[in-house]
């Protein structure tokens, strides 16, 4: 929590209702996004319960596995789920689009909250090693849905990444409500403050979709009170009806729970639609369609994996892999800060305050100025920005501007005067090839600029051993990862 | 365990409580004692057993803590197939686990006394079995009964199992049916294992008087990845203890609390015969906020009286969470912060607010300036 | 129960409606009307349940065992129909239960009989139907004392003779066999491994109900097989080199574990009548130790 975000979330409470803390939108949303909605079990690892799933706000499909603790019931689930979810992800994959090229567009997926990312990662790990053939064979369509699943769940712990969002989160990201974080993972409290219905404050809003009986649990566990009142018996009804044969009370029975659960799910459906409305409202930071393209080009990568026979994913990484992973995620959540600052003044703000970024007028300008110490002349303009902001940066610091990314920048001096700070900065590229600057690439005498101590540009990740030079510390190079036949058979209970 | 201060302190809480019968506790409420030690409202509700969610619920703030009975269900059924074995499966896990001689097989029910469930026989047995000479004693006891003092009131307590090694050390066995799925559980889940199971270390030590002899390290039992095979762990419980401890002396010296509270609080629901309550709601509300709260968000997980409380700090910046607070340079009224961040407070700035009010005044003008670019899209 | 049929629809609509009335009750904040609504509710699930096992029984004139209950180490393609045993005659339950334990030879919970009964006789059951089984055979017993050739009976445990929870014995075996002591889980562990894998021996083809159930063992017993208690089976086990294993550790137990269940059964014949041999004796009740020990509190 930083203190511009802190001070909205107060802002929030005096005038009832979340307040804006990005002034553009920082993922990518889908013209069609795939909404997926679980529901498991309570008590269990990962016993799917239901799954509302669709890519069309008037047309849910509701899956249920009538009896949660059953395997084949289990299978049936996963692989109606399968046909779902694989048929919205062919629909990005059709066609070659050729070497180096990736397709026109990527999936994405939503679900409400951390918890429904969580059980999609452990439904992919429940069904991606399991076989069509053999001891315990399976439908096609279960052990692929594994492998995109955990491909989507890997990928959502990229920072650069919006193939599979949760919507507390994007939310979260762009609002600040008055109520605090543990209770911002509640979907319909969320959106009570961010869209209070009118006559309502977000505080009155956020009170009453509290009320599970109200509002629903966006899951993926469902109200104890749901639970015991309504699931505990439908179950049982359904199992007896299956074992003493009556086929009748047995359809009966089911079509009760399918109402029961459509009745919990759509309230969640919808406020899911209503969160990706909302997000699609905001205008698109500029560097939203750039990391959009590393998900198409991911995406198409993993497309041609599948299609060439991979295996699927190991249960955990070996040494380097795990490092080399830690080492991008960190490097990419880099990355995204400077995009997001660099795109939006409300995140320039937050290094504003920590000293990492100052903004201000030009108060002096050289723009024609030579440096002519070397053989040749070159063109070194020099301007002096007066700002209240504090200045961390040093003498032959390297600074770049949101409005010139590429130019670079160097600061020849630092005057403190009061509450005002002079810097002169040297600015050394990006200027055309003649002695005189393009015009608009050197900021005039009153222009507001801002300069930053990072860049946004890609940072090339460190170097790591190949895996077969694995250090012995780190194990040695391990084994290429075979998928073994227990893993194919292991119990899903 | 010492007790609190005597007929005097026992009489004052029992008066808070008024003719209701007193809580008894469990692990879980008694590990939940140790979240949000500061809170003298919520040190007084239990010191005086009061029942926390019939309270919350009269005064007009029920919360919902139920529990789903499929995961009561599923505790039963993945406890029950280790006990349903206890010569094979779960020694031999406990072998594996603790190290135990080959000899050290002997397996004590404790469920019942020659079938009685009396809790008062159970106990004195338990007592019996495990403080017997050491020699005699056998290896693992299912489901013990012992006895902890809470705010001067005795609850029992009974955990899954206890191993008693080669060693002369006891160790809590917690059997919980959350999964471990490859090598990764729930961290909260952990957690509150942990602290249970430092509940019944604690109660252990009272029991054999003897601090050493009950080993830090408790065993915790949960299915592994997707199946119902079992995989045991040890978990180092000695952070939890300390935290446990310090707040049971808080609550044995309920005194210091009680000394700030008027005399005529009372936080009876004037039950009628059938247990209906009598009391005006409003009535009970103004005595339960004579008492002070220090309500933070981590309240909402583990306190009955979370509505009530937050509902209470609204306008205070607690509710955001201590890390907004924190933030916000510690400032407690949301429109103080407000009217420092813009400014416009007629008062003067305290000394020991300045520099905290200098970060707001900039925060706020940061944001003001930078939604006005965005606005002008000029940057 | 009027026309079944009519009735389980009828109780149908009346759950909805009761459903939906408690979450009103729910939404509205009146706990009282919700609890009592709660209460209705079951009470209709459970007139439900009845009706619909009434009308099962009908449409299965043949079946007269109550419904079993869901176990959960049981997918529905490894569950029978009713009262049609794959393999195997139509034996009485007992009688099932009788040749498990025969096998076994050892007192043992009803999940392990049924998984005996499975491996080497092609025919389970559900475990719930064993809680019912004893009760019967002590009323058996208790009209017409010894007028069977065998009860099922009770284990006991050896403090204070009591049934020893969840463990069903023959009424001819030895007394000493059927008391447990502090050592007597394992030992008896020990001696159902040993006479589970003599009886795979036997066998020239095992069903892999009954390799898995050897696995079982072999994962519980030191050197009996490279896996260990927690992992699966790792490839196939030698009967041989679990009965070994077995025996091995059982020389450690045994002696003290016999002399305290010799103790313990010299006590049973003294103190206890004969149906409280078989079944246990009555709950243990000391009414004044319980009052001291409450005045401590």
């Amino acid at each position: 929590m930083t203190t511009l975000t802190s001070l909205a979330k107060v802002e929030a409470i005096a005038l009832d209702r979340a307040q804006l803390i990005r002034t553009v939108r920082h993922v990518h949303v889908s013209p069609r996004p795939l909404i997926f909605v679980p529901l498991q079990l309570a008590g269990e690892a990962c016993a799917p319960l239901a799954a509302m799933v669709g890519d069309d706000r008037d047309h849910e499909r509701l899956l249920i596995a009538y009896e949660p603790r059953d395997r084949t019931e289990r299978f049936r689930f996963a692989a109606g789920l399968g046909e779902v979810i694989l048929g919205y992800v062919d629909g990005y994959a059709a066609g070659d689009p050729g070497e180096g090229v990736p397709y026109p567009d990527a999936p994405q997926v939503w679900v409400p909250n951390a918890g429904g990312m969580k059980f999609a990662e452990l439904l992919g790990r429940s069904t991606r090693f399991r076989r069509t053939e053999g001891p315990h064979p399976v439908p096609a369509s279960v052990p692929l849905l594994g492998r995109w699943v955990t491909y989507l769940a890997e990928r959502a712990q990229h920072p650069l990444s919006s193939l599979f969002l949760s919507a507390t989160q994007a939310l979260t990201a762009h609002w600040a409500t008055g109520q605090s974080a543990t209770e911002d993972q509640n979907l319909a409290t969320l959106l009570a403050w961010i869209a209070p219905p009118p006559g309502q404050t977000g505080a009155q809003a956020a009170l009453l979709a509290e009320n599970p009986a109200r509002c629903p649990p966006a899951g993926p566990v469902t109200d104890p009170d749901f639970d015991r009142d309504v699931l505990e018996g439908l179950i049982k009804a359904i199992v007896a009806a299956r074992q003493s044969g009556d086929a009748a009370a047995r359809e009966r029975a089911q079509a009760l729970m399918a109402r029961e659960l459509h009745s919990v799910l759509k309230p969640t459906w919808d406020l899911m639609w209503q969160a990706v409305d909302l997000l699609r409202s905001l205008p698109p930071g500029d560097h939203v369609a750039e990391r959009w393209k590393t998900d198409r080009f991911s995406f198409t990568g993993y497309v041609r994996y599948l299609q060439e026979g991979g295996v699927p994913q190991a249960r955990r990484d070996a040494a380097v892999d795990a490092a080399r992973r830690l080492a991008r995620l960190e490097n990419e959540a880099q990355q995204l800060a400077a995009h997001m600052a660099y795109d939006d003044p409300l995140v320039m703000a937050e290094y504003r305050m920590t000293g990492d970024a100052f903004a201000g007028p030009v108060v002096r300008a050289e723009p024609d100025r030579l440096d002519e110490t070397g053989k040749r002349a070159r063109l070194r303009p020099w301007i002096t920005v007066e700002t209240t902001d504090d200045v961390l940066a040093e003498l032959g610091a390297d600074l770049r501007s949101p409005a010139r990314p590429a130019q670079q920048a160097r600061v020849i001096e630092v005057e403190r005067a009061g509450e005002r700070t002079r810097v002169t900065i040297e600015l050394q590229s990006g200027m055309g090839r003649k002695l005189v600057p393009e015009p608009g690439s050197v900021p005039g005498l009153g222009d507001v600029v801002c300069y930053t101590t990072f860049k946004a540009e890609f940072q090339p990740p460190p170097k790591f051993p190949d895996r077969e030079d694995t250090p012995w510390t780190h194990g040695g190079p391990p084994p290429e990862y075979v998928p073994r036949d227990e893993e194919a058979a292991e119990e899903w209970e | 365990m010492s007790s609190p201060g005597g007929a005097g302190t026992e009489r004052r809480l029992a008066w808070l409580r008024g003719g209701e019968l007193p809580q008894t506790h469990n692990a879980r409420t008694i590990a939940a004692l140790a979240s949000n030690p500061g809170c003298a409202r919520r040190a007084l509700l239990d010191a005086a057993a009061t029942r926390k969610q019939d309270i919350a619920e009269h005064a007009g703030y029920p919360v919902p803590f139920g529990m789903s009975p499929f995961a009561l269900s599923r505790g039963v059924v993945f406890e029950r197939q280790l006990k349903d074995d206890p010569g094979g499966l779960l020694l031999a896990l406990l072998r594996e686990t603790l190290n135990l001689d080959i000899a050290e097989v002997g397996f004590t029910d404790l469920n019942d006394v020659g079938g009685s469930p009396d809790l008062a026989v159970r106990h004195a047995r338990t007592k019996a079995v495990l403080t017997g000479r050491p020699d005699q004693r056998g290896t693992l006891f299912d489901h013990p009964l012992l006895r902890f003092r809470v705010g001067g009131r005795h609850a029992y307590l009974e955990p899954d199992l206890i191993a008693f090694r080669h060693d002369d050390t006891f160790h809590v066995v917690e059997i919980k049916s959350f999964a471990v799925i490859d090598g990764q559980a729930d961290p909260a889940k952990v957690a509150a294992a942990a602290i249970q199971s430092a509940v019944y270390v604690l109660a252990m030590r009272d029991l054999v008087g003897d601090t050493a002899t009950v080993h830090h390290e408790s065993v915790l039992i949960c299915p592994r990845d997707f199946a119902n095979t079992p995989l045991a762990t040890t978990l180092d419980v000695r952070k939890q203890l300390g935290v446990l401890e310090r707040q049971l002396s808080r609550i044995a010296g309920i005194d210091s609390v009680l000394a700030h509270v008027p005399a005529d609080v009372s936080f009876s629901l004037d039950a009628d015969e059938k247990g209906v309550p009598q009391r005006d709601p409003g009535d009970l509300l103004r005595d339960i906020k004579r008492v002070d709260a220090n309500y933070s968000p981590e309240c909402l997980a583990s306190c009955e009286l979370c509505y009530l409380c937050r509902d209470e700090a609204s306008g205070s910046t607690s509710v955001l969470g201590k890390s907004v607070r924190e933030e916000l340079g510690g400032i407690e009224s949301v429109p103080r912060a407000l009217k420092l961040a813009r400014g416009d407070d007629p008062l003067p700035v305290p000394e020991d607010l300045r520099e905290a009010a200098a970060i707001l005044r900039r925060a706020a003008s940061l944001r003001r300036d930078a939604l006005a670019a965005a606005r002008a899209e000029t940057w | 129960m009027g026309e079944p049929l009519d009735s389980a629809e009828a109780l149908e609509e009346r759950i909805s409606a009761l459903r939906a009335a408690v979450r009103r009750a729910v939404l509205d904040g009146d706990a009282d009307r919700a609890r009592a609504l709660r209460r209705d509710l079951s009470h209709a699930e459970q007139d439900w349940d009845n009706a619909l096992d009434a009308q099962a029984a009908r449409a299965q004139p043949g079946s007269l065992e109550p419904a079993p209950e869901r176990d959960d180490d049981q997918s529905p393609a490894e569950r029978q129909p009713r009262g049609e045993p794959r393999g195997g005659t139509l034996l009485p339950l007992r009688e099932q239960v009788h040749e498990a334990l025969s096998l076994l030879q050892v007192p043992a919970a009803p999940r392990l009989i049924a998984t005996v009964h499975e491996a080497f006789y092609a025919t389970s059951f559900p475990t719930a139907r064993l809680t019912s089984l004893r009760r019967d055979e002590e009323r058996s017993f208790k009209t017409a004392p010894f007028a069977r050739p065998y009860y099922i009976c009770a284990a006991l445990a050896a403090d204070f003779l009591s049934p020893s929870r969840g463990l069903l014995a023959i009424s001819t075996w030895p007394m000493e066999r059927r008391i447990i002591g502090s050592l007597s889980p394992r030992v008896d562990f020990l001696v159902a491994a040993i006479n589970v894998a003599q009886a795979i021996e036997q066998i020239p083809q095992p069903v892999p109900a009954a390799r898995a159930l050897l696995a079982r063992f072999a994962a519980n017993v030191r050197g009996s097989s490279s896996a260990n208690s927690a992992g699966r089976p790792s490839g196939r086990i030698e009967p041989r080199s679990v009965i070994r294993a077995a025996q091995a550790e059982l020389a450690v137990h045994q002696d003290e574990d016999h002399a305290a269940r010799a103790e313990a059964a010299r006590r049973a014949r003294e103190q206890l009548d004969e149906p409280e041999q078989l079944f246990g004796a009555a709950s243990f009740r000391r009414a004044a130790t319980a009052d001291k020990l409450a005045g401590e509190r």
